[in-house]
């Protein structure tokens, strides 16, 4: 087997965070082969492949390609040599058409004019060549995320890559393209393309890969023939310990509503339906969660329940009221607490300071204010109070946050939310790109909550989450709830069917089979 | 501990300073195109800009007579910007301030102290208004604040054109300009010959308290915090439309009330021409002052300073333009945007420093 | 009454049309950056160095058309330091803007002065005026003709530059790529499109038109040189290439509702009474009722969609309602 890529010491430290992304990192893979590069967010698996396409420079090491040493210093090297790379966040033009943005930068012409007709008819030949159907004519901003997708990986192929490296190809996908995208990476893989595919679920690793890399903080943990590993033994790699995939959760009795959603639409910038018809209820001792591939309708849904977005119909009723017309502040006075899925935008300000950044939802109370002014020294102490009780090591009461690290940045939200004693917590994507440590600590801290008798409204889009801490999943699908289940009996597949836009009916049907297959599987 | 705050604050005014320090480079060179000497041209500014002539002649008072309108609109930039408000409307609310005082000063009569009071609130009044307006239009509709703060500006310039040479002309002479006002509305001066006096102690009044303002009161609190993250304040509760038409509103007030000051302590009245770009002087001086109301109040002396210095010693000795004070304003502003020039250089000094250090560390331990 | 109305003549349309060309190039020079993705606030400041140089080379030469070439070369020179301090210094474009502004108005004087002494404007009688040219034929043409005929070459230039720049940036590859840069530059950069240079070429020719429009106030309309000159055209140009939508058809409309709303004011002083101060509002007052347009315009479209919507809603609910 011939190596198409093969990279030696990679070594990169990025001197702004003091992160040493890439430390020695070895990887090799070959021709034809479709190579799965797993590890947690941070772990290095982006800054090696940005190193490989040109776009960041090593400190120290070595590529080789089919064998041949060579440099890469800017994207125009790495495509020079066949590698093209599909990015997690599309490089595409949105007002511009599919075969505008295809041709981009290599448009026929003649002295310089361009020819829309010659434009189209090359992306429809190319297209039929990888048996990949786009509509030329369309405009980007008007294809679904999938289809964008497409736009790129055949942008790609258009620049004659040998060599595809996907970056988290699947994170935006619904189920249903995560496995026309499989199909499209095995055709690929038999015309002899080498792909690089990273990604963090481990499922997609079995499906689609012939072998796995693992990293793990800017190291290169191994390298495993996939026939030959199995998802545990790769989620150690990944995680360096045993992985815990329950959170233990004692059970309690669940109280009175606290959140009742009825019959809510809200319309996004098109006038177009991002929430319709969704109800509800939040009780209190309970987490429920909202399950569902992003971009269904999750920013929509929580900006709507704290306020920061009006409601185009229905009613939502807080402890009984209706908080239609309720402001923000004013939802937030009645108990609601919020762990926004930004935290680096929405959630912080990280041009103050920490005690400014504290007292953002509780500024206006009698215990930070009086007759106008702010009551620094309360403040001062409330911060140090805060920073102790949520151990949030490296910040400081009266100085910047902007220097601490995602999971710090993350307790100071938390801190701050969970410090005034809500009744109701809304935490979106509470966990995205934190380390394992402070995974652990939101888990347990959101637990917490309920055990105190809070109504937890966890918003996820990661199935393990979901699975680890909910008592109920509710599944959000093109704007609309496409089931409930009951997590103490659900299983992954069931989410997942519902995530992929399966019916209820298709649930039953396929709760019937897997009974058949185990009273089959019992009988003989 | 201490020394952290020490080092915080050379940290923020490093740049500004080899901003002026670069400014006045740019001065020499100029000099020395126009082949005037440079060392006295440097020695001419200064003593006119800051020194004294003899004891209780200086002109450095009249610097602080001068920076008194330019704290005061730094100020009202400072409160605009600090709430995400890009307003240049200084101007234009300085001289419909300036023209509310010229005209309550003699068309209405009242007793000293509280004639000056009656005149400095109906500017406050005026210039609140007439920043209110674009505030309203960014909030309400999204209009974009820079352009049509621009165009108050010369539309405020055109009214005052208006006023002096029409309905308040006071006589016929060649210059129009309007009635002097009344004695009980001038403010009084410290210095006889001087027109340093209480307007100062306004400014410097205001500069305390525009300080405790944004950092110590909750309505400061919710117009930095929704003019440094709009999403923030939105997802913490602030209400950042009605903080940044209160900016606003404040903003206004502030150059309004320096337009006040200006006619009650200065002109005595307003004249065709009095708008000479003090409202956009004030911007820059918040811009170089680090948008802090104390950065403004140096800033804004050290601009008066120079801008008399070009005027008085460097036009009247050496016959150099007097809008080279103008001049060298202007690009220390640029050196200031161009601050990271700055930064990238004393990073790799500081680094080169660390290294040495390194291995002077390295060395010893072996 | 009678007064009034005689304001609507021929010479109105020309003069209209001359006031809309300084604008209306700086206008398209600022689309031009705005459709590159790089916020052009400097145009006052660009004009205003193209009419001080311009008029000052025009004296020099001893030929007014070295001095259009020469105030454009100043023009895009100062573009090219404005790219320079952007891509390399990510200077803040606004206050670089406002610096620059300061500095050639505080500029152009000082040199003004030392050169001349002690003066407020600056002329020369050797300085020629940028002649008017009739085209032949077109001129002929009953009604039209001496509306499209009878300017100097500048107004013609600005014409042509318009359906240029339509040209190259709907039709040509490299406007294409423009474009590109403009809406997403990693997009662009990730296959190779040079943003840098892009940018910095919209910068360098935006200049250039600035200050070959600043050059038609000294050199093409009146020719001597004042204090701040642009007066504020620079500003409005920004709106004008707002107000149409940094398309170069739609930016030419704007410019031109410009330049006759500052035709009509000069010409409403001739006729009428009003104060002149007043009259001159005319312009300001209708550059800023043009942002609120441009402003309601982005506005409405977002709440009429979501009025859609609620009333879709709405009939859902009702048709629900009437079944049952």
């Amino acid at each position: 087997m011939t190596l198409a890529i093969e990279m030696k010491g990679m070594t990169r430290y990025f001197a702004s965070t003091g992160v040493l992304a890439n430390d020695h990192v070895d990887f090799s893979v070959e021709t034809g082969e479709v190579h799965a590069l797993v590890g947690e967010n941070g772990a290095g698996k982006t800054t090696l492949m940005n190193i490989l396409y040109g776009l960041i420079k090593p400190d120290a090491g070595e590529i080789f390609i089919d064998s041949q040493k060579v440099r890469i210093g800017h994207p125009d090297d790495a495509i020079k040599h066949g590698i093209g790379m599909v990015h997690q966040h599309f490089k595409l033009v949105p007002s511009f058409t599919v075969a505008q943005n295809i041709l981009l930068g290599m448009e026929p012409n003649k002295m310089g004019f361009l020819n829309q007709q010659k434009e189209n008819e090359l992306v429809d030949e190319l297209a039929k060549k990888y048996n990949l159907p786009v509509d030329p004519a369309a405009r980007i901003v008007d294809l679904p995320v999938g289809m964008q997708q497409r736009v790129e990986i055949l942008k790609v192929l258009e620049r004659n890559a040998k060599i595809l490296v996907l970056d988290e190809p699947t994170a935006v996908l619904t189920p249903q393209e995560v496995s026309e995208l499989i199909t499209v990476i095995r055709n690929l893989s038999k015309l002899g393309y080498t792909i690089i595919f990273i990604t963090h679920k481990l499922i997609e690793v079995m499906t689609v890969a012939d072998r796995v890399s693992v990293m793990r903080g800017g190291e290169m943990v191994g390298t495993k023939k996939v026939s030959e590993t199995s998802i545990p033994e790769l989620a150690k790699m990944m995680v360096g310990r045993e992985v815990l995939l329950r959170v233990n959760k004692k059970k309690i009795e669940r109280g009175e509503p606290v959140l009742e959603v009825k019959d809510i639409s809200v319309a996004d910038v098109n006038g177009l339906a991002a929430i319709s018809h969704v109800s509800f209820n939040v009780h209190k001792g309970e987490i429920v969660a909202i399950a569902g591939v992003s971009g269904n309708g999750q920013t929509e849904l929580v900006e709507a329940i704290s306020g920061m977005n009006e409601l185009d119909g229905g009613q939502i009723l807080f402890r009984g009221k209706s908080i239609n017309e309720a402001s923000v502040g004013d939802r937030r006075d009645m108990g609601m607490a919020h762990i926004p899925e930004d935290r680096m935008v929405v959630g912080l300000n990280l041009q103050t300071t920490l005690d400014e950044n504290l007292i953002v939802s509780r500024y206006n109370h009698s215990e930070f204010s009086r007759y106008g002014f702010l009551l620094m020294k309360t403040i001062n102490e409330f911060a140090a109070k805060v920073v102790k009780a949520f151990s949030i090591s490296a910040a400081h009461p009266g100085e910047g946050i902007s220097m601490l690290s995602g999971g710090n940045l993350q307790k100071v939200v938390v801190g701050r939310e969970l410090s005034g004693d809500p009744s109701f917590v809304i935490a979106n994507q509470p966990t995205r790109g934190l380390d394992v440590g402070s995974i652990e600590f939101v888990h347990k801290t959101l637990i917490e909550e309920r055990d105190k008798g809070a109504g937890v409204l966890l918003v996820s889009v990661e199935l393990d989450e979901v699975m680890a801490l909910a008592d109920r999943i509710l599944v959000l699908y093109r704007g609309r709830i496409q089931g409930e289940l009951k997590a103490a009996t659900a299983t992954e597949e069931e989410v997942g069917i519902l995530m992929a836009g399966g019916t209820t009916e298709d649930l039953k049907q396929y709760q019937k089979d897997s009974k058949q297959d185990a009273r089959q599987e019992a009988t003989s | 501990m201490k020394s952290k705050q020490l080092r915080k604050l050379l940290d923020s005014i490093l740049v500004p300073v080899l901003a002026i320090l670069s400014g006045l480079v740019v001065m020499g060179i100029l000099i020395v195109i126009l082949k005037k000497p440079l060392f006295e041209s440097y020695a001419i500014l200064f003593s006119k800009g800051f020194g004294c002539e003899a004891y209780g002649n200086c002109i450095f008072i009249t610097a602080l007579e001068r920076a008194t309108p330019l704290i005061l609109t730094g100020l009202s930039a400072v409160v605009a910007f600090r709430s995400g408000m890009f307003s240049i409307g200084q101007e234009g609310q300085y001289l419909l301030g300036a023209a509310i005082a010229a005209y309550l000063g003699y068309a209405i009569h009242l007793p000293p102290i509280l004639h000056p009071l009656v005149l400095m609130l109906a500017a406050m009044l005026v210039g609140a208004g007439y920043g209110w307006l674009p505030g309203i239009l960014k909030v309400k509709l999204g209009v974009n604040e820079l352009l049509a703060t621009i165009m108050l500006n010369s539309i405020a310039a055109l009214i005052i054109e208006y006023l002096v040479q029409f309905p308040m002309r006071g006589d016929r002479s060649t210059t129009a300009h309007s009635p002097v006002i009344d004695e009980s509305a001038q403010l009084m001066s410290f210095l006889p010959g001087s027109k340093w006096g209480v307007g100062f102690v306004i400014a410097v009044l205001a500069v305390i308290v525009v300080y405790i303002y944004l950092w110590r009161t909750k309505a400061g609190y919710e117009q930095r915090m929704a003019g440094q993250s709009k999403r923030f304040a939105l997802f913490g509760g602030i209400r950042s439309d009605s903080a940044a038409i209160r900016a606003m509103i404040i903003s206004g007030a502030l150059a309004g009330l320096a337009g006040a000051i200006e006619v009650m302590g200065v002109h005595r009245r307003i004249m065709t021409g009095f708008s000479v770009g003090l409202g956009f002087d004030g911007l820059t001086s918040a811009i170089l002052g680090q948008t802090h109301p104390i950065g403004v109040f140096i800033v804004a002396i050290l601009f008066s300073g120079l801008k008399l210095g070009a005027q008085l010693g460097l036009q009247l000795k050496l016959e150099i333009p007097r809008e080279l004070g103008g001049t060298i304003i202007g690009f220390i502003i640029l050196f200031v945007a161009a601050g990271k020039l700055y930064e990238e250089n004393i990073a790799r000094v500081r680094d080169w420093f660390a290294r040495r250090q390194g291995s002077k560390l390295k060395g010893e331990s072996r | 009454m009678e007064g009034f109305f005689s304001v609507f003549t021929v010479e109105l349309l020309n003069s209209g049309i001359r006031l809309a060309t300084p604008i209306l190039l700086a206008a398209l020079g600022g689309a031009l950056c705005n459709q590159a993705g790089v916020l052009n606030l400097a145009l006052e400041s660009k004009m205003l160095l193209g009419a001080f140089v311009g008029i000052l080379a025009a004296f020099y030469l001893g030929n007014s058309y070295g001095g259009l070439l020469v105030a454009m070369v100043a023009g895009g020179l100062l573009g090219l330091l404005f790219a320079f301090l952007y891509h390399k210094y990510k200077v803040d474009l606004v206050i670089l803007a406002i610096a620059f502004n300061l500095i050639i108005v505080e500029l152009t004087v000082f040199v003004m002065r030392a050169m001349f002494g002690n003066v407020g404007s600056w002329s020369d009688p050797s300085i020629v005026r940028i002649p008017d040219v009739e085209i032949p034929l077109i001129k002929d043409i009953p009604f039209l003709g001496p509306i499209l005929s009878g300017y100097n070459v500048i107004v013609y230039i600005s014409w042509l530059v318009t359906i240029v720049m339509f040209i190259v940036l709907y039709k040509m590859r490299g406007g294409r790529h423009l474009r590109a840069v403009g809406e997403n530059k990693s997009a662009a950069e990730t296959v190779g499109i040079n943003a840098v240079l892009l940018q910095t070429l919209a910068l360098v020719i935006s200049g250039a038109l600035a200050g070959l429009g600043g050059a038609f106030l000294s050199i093409g309309h009146l020719k001597l040189f004042t204090r701040n000159m642009s007066n504020g055209r620079g500003w409005i140009a920004i709106a004008a290439a707002m107000f149409g939508v940094n398309h170069p058809v739609g930016v030419f409309l704007a410019s031109l509702f410009f330049g006759f709303a500052d035709a009509f004011s000069v010409r409403i002083q001739n006729v009428t009474d009003l104060p002149p101060n007043l009259v001159k509002l005319l312009p300001n007052v209708a550059t800023l009722l043009v942002l609120v347009v441009i402003a309601l315009r982005g506005k409405v479209a977002l709440s009429m969609a979501r009025r859609r919507f609620r009333s879709q809603l709405h009939a859902e609910e009702t048709a629900a309602a009437t079944e049952k």
